[in-house]
């Protein structure tokens, strides 16, 4: 067996080649005209990269940029063999990328621990502490994306702004809220109400057209003022736009830009958790009942929008409390005593025409 | 490799300079691959190990005179850089963005001030990643290295956009003569420094067609488009023919524009190779606009046939689970019902979903980077001849390896880079 071979040795300090010849020594001995110009302890040996057809070494104990170039014969293959750790810095080796992936998957982990239990708990505990100045900015800026997601225009007519007015008036009353509501019925025809961060309530068209007494509007509007009194759209805010510049760090995006929209729509989509839902059901309950109103049309109107909840993908991603139940709870807290009727017939019919007549093709869409 | 022969020093033309890629397509491909799958796996950390996997190839497989070039970065050092620049640019982001909400009279200033930070960092970026590149290139034994101000570098390149910009692209020649000297006399391998010796002159003269063609072309478009306007203004009719011949030169104009540019790509990138220096090596290039051409109509068959063959798969899919699992579908959905929990059949949907969703993304990254880093690579070492590397001989090993701060700001900022 030879036990030496032919090779071209760069020192690491000058770019001259030197011819030498390499030797299996008690080191790995680089000689030139029978003087040793570097001994490689064998476990220190690394494969450096080379093109095709030849093999390059370097050592972690000599000059860094040293390197030894042999063609890939029978001798290099003893030299591989005499080098313990010849590959262990290899990234594409088993070990290396199991090792990447464990650590990246123990990162992403830690990510979405972050995103599911600390970023929630970080909103609870920030939004008391948000100042209703900069939750009116916000609003404002929220108010912006949803524009672009909806039509937001506001309906109105004498009358029927009197009467929503009117309905308004009485429900804020008994609902103590912290801030000044600002509610009005905007021309999108999708079936909902939302309430965005500062007090701003919009009613829209398509949830009027659907409601069928002013105590069901009534009881829409004081859920969405439950939002408004607790902050949940200040929370939301701050968790979805938390959560997703988190996630935005993990893809690359950092400016946040992706965040802040996500944040907006996630409003919109009124993803709230069922606590909070189930919060403002509560305030809608209390204010209905303080005005002797039975809360169960609430419920009624509830269950004619979303239809008898069934196992679609929805449910997956749906965060209300499943309608039936809602319906349940609200049926059951009927008050005693019947108070006055909220508005009156005249009243009721101007607030139903405030966008003009009822679409059609909504009536259709009716499931009960 | 051993059979070199080794000449005494000295500045004489050597006739034997080559320069040369060795081919191997397949395992560029292999790496992408992998590394696209690895990606899924991992939420997009894999990326700083596959980018590293990718270079080592491309510059392992160039030679020069019979050696290698060695890429010696690390995945590792990549992550570090981006956590980095994580750091300097989040605080930034959230101060500029509580800044905005907060003096709502300063928003405009705000997002103003945003983008022309996020536009220095870029630059910075651009400069200190081509840094950390170059010190992590090898040759026989010694690296390249750089040196000069990133800061500097951005403020520069700054003021002269802004001059490209409003001299519709006239400046540009310019431009790239500073830019290109401003990296090369910062440039050296070992103690042999660069420099950069293209004019700005001879570049314009060269592109002055193409530019006619683009921008002079768009602003003739423009000029004919607005007298349109003034005599209909006018009260008159302008005639059909006419309307449907500035229609048609729209067209031909958009088609002109998209093939001038890899021909204008092209005498960019050889003028540049003709002036760059190392020490006294120079090169030339012969690479030409129709060779990048071919390039990106490979890129944008291949991005179609592609798309084919999602949707086959697709329909496919969407098929099998209409026809073939709706009964399975009823079962499990029933059973989720009782258990008031979301269907497992759902979870599955939505994790197929997503799988396929990254598996399609992946599958154009796949084409995109082997075309844009692989075969461009390729066609532009092909295209190169090297004079004088003899004049290197006994360089002197000097300089240090950078950080990757830079090509963790470029990765974050998603401005270009390799």
């Amino acid at each position: 067996m030879a036990m030496e071979g032919s090779g071209t040795f760069y020192d690491g300090l000058s770019n001259k080649p030197h011819k030498v010849v390499v030797r299996l020594g008690p080191t790995l001995e680089i000689v030139e005209y029978g003087r040793v110009l570097a001994g490689w302890p064998y476990e220190w040996v690394r494969r450096a990269d080379s093109s095709d057809g030849s093999f390059r070494l370097r050592t972690l104990n000599g000059a860094e940029l040293a390197r030894l170039i042999m063609p890939d014969d029978m001798f290099a293959a003893q030299v591989r063999k005499a080098c313990p750790r010849l590959d262990v810095e290899d990234t594409t080796s088993r070990t290396a990328t199991g090792r990447i992936i464990l650590w990246s998957l123990a990162a992403a982990g830690s990510l979405i621990l972050t995103g599911l239990y600390g970023i929630p708990y970080a909103a609870e505990k920030l939004t008391p502490l948000v100042p209703l100045s900069f939750e009116n900015y916000l609003g404002e800026a929220t108010d912006k994306q949803v524009a672009t997601i909806f039509n937001t225009t506001a309906c109105d007519t004498p009358d029927g702004t009197a009467a929503f007015r009117k309905l308004i008036g009485k429900i804020v009353a008994p609902a103590n809220l912290p801030v000044a509501v600002r509610a009005s019925v905007v021309r999108s025809n999708i079936p909902n109400a939302i309430a965005l961060p500062g007090g701003k309530v919009y009613l829209f068209r398509g949830l009027l057209d659907k409601a069928q007494s002013p105590d069901e509007v009534a009881g829409v509007l004081a859920h969405e003022l439950g939002h408004v009194k607790h902050r949940d759209s200040m929370r939301i805010l701050i968790q979805a736009g938390g959560t997703s510049f988190l996630l935005g760090l993990l893809f690359g995006d950092v400016t946040g830009s992706g965040a802040a929209i996500y944040a907006a729509k996630t409003l919109t989509n009124a993803s709230y958790t069922r606590d909070a839902e189930r919060n403002a059901d509560g305030l809608a309950i209390e204010v209905l009942q303080s005005l002797g109103r039975s809360p169960k049309p609430l419920g009624e109107l509830l269950l004619r929008v979303t239809g008898p909840e069934d196992k679609g993908l929805m449910n997956l991603v749906a965060s209300h409390p499943l309608s039936e139940e809602r319906l349940q709870r609200m049926a059951a807290a009927a008050p005693a005593t019947a108070g006055p009727p909220i508005l009156s017939e005249a009243e009721w019919q101007s607030l139903k025409q405030i966008c003009g007549p009822a679409k059609p093709s909504d009536k259709t869409n009716d499931k009960k | 490799m051993t059979d070199q022969v080794i000449s005494t020093n000295g500045p004489s033309p050597r006739p034997g300079d080559r320069i040369g890629f060795i081919r191997n397509g397949g395992r560029f491909l292999h790496l992408l691959v992998r590394g696209a799958l690895l990606q899924i796996v991992t939420f997009g950390f894999y990326r700083f190990w596959l980018t590293t996997d990718l270079r080592r190839h491309l510059w392992s497989r160039t030679t020069l005179n019979g050696e290698n070039f060695e890429y010696t970065g690390r995945g590792r050092e990549l992550l570090v850089g981006f956590l980095i620049a994580l750091a300097i640019l989040v605080p930034i982001y959230l101060a500029v963005f509580l800044i905005g909400i907060w003096l709502e009279n300063l928003r405009a200033f705000s997002s103003l001030l945003l983008i022309l930070f996020m536009f220095l960092f870029g630059q910075f970026a651009l400069y200190r990643a081509r840094r950390y590149r170059l010190s992590r290139t090898i040759w026989r034994g010694v690296r390249f290295w750089m040196t000069g101000s990133g800061w500097a570098y951005a403020l520069r390149a700054f003021g002269w956009q802004i001059l490209v910009v409003l001299s519709l692209g006239l400046v540009y020649p310019w431009y790239a003569r500073w830019r290109e000297s401003f990296k090369m006399r910062n440039t050296y391998y070992g103690d042999a420094p660069g420099a950069f010796e293209g004019r700005g002159g001879q570049f314009f003269k060269r592109g002055f067609g193409l530019w006619l063609l683009t921008v002079g072309g768009l602003l003739a478009l423009g000029a004919v488009a607005a007298s349109f306007d003034w005599i209909r203004l006018e009260g008159k009719e302008v005639p059909r023919a006419a309307s449907i011949a500035l229609g048609a030169a729209v067209s031909l104009w958009l088609l002109a524009s998209a093939i001038a540019y890899p021909y204008f790509r092209a005498i960019e990138w050889r003028w540049w190779a003709q002036g760059v220096r190392l020490g006294n090596v120079s090169l030339h290039s012969t690479l030409r606009g129709g060779q990048l051409l071919k390039l990106y109509l490979r890129i944008i068959g291949w991005v179609l046939l592609l798309l084919i063959g999602w949707i086959v798969i697709g329909a496919i899919l969407a098929l099998i689970v209409h026809l073939g699992l709706g009964d399975l579908k009823l079962l499990l959905s029933e059973t989720s019902a009782r258990m008031k929990s979301p269907g497992i059949f759902h979870i599955a949907v939505l994790v197929v979903a997503v799988i396929l969703y990254l598996l399609i993304l992946m599958s154009f990254g796949v084409v995109q980077r082997f075309f844009t880093m692989h075969e461009l690579w390729r066609i532009i070492v092909e295209s190169l001849t090297v004079e004088n590397v003899a004049s290197l001989e006994g360089v002197i090993q000097r300089g240090d390896a950078t950080s990757a701060l830079g090509e963790g700001l470029a990765d974050s900022l998603d401005v270009g880079g390799f």
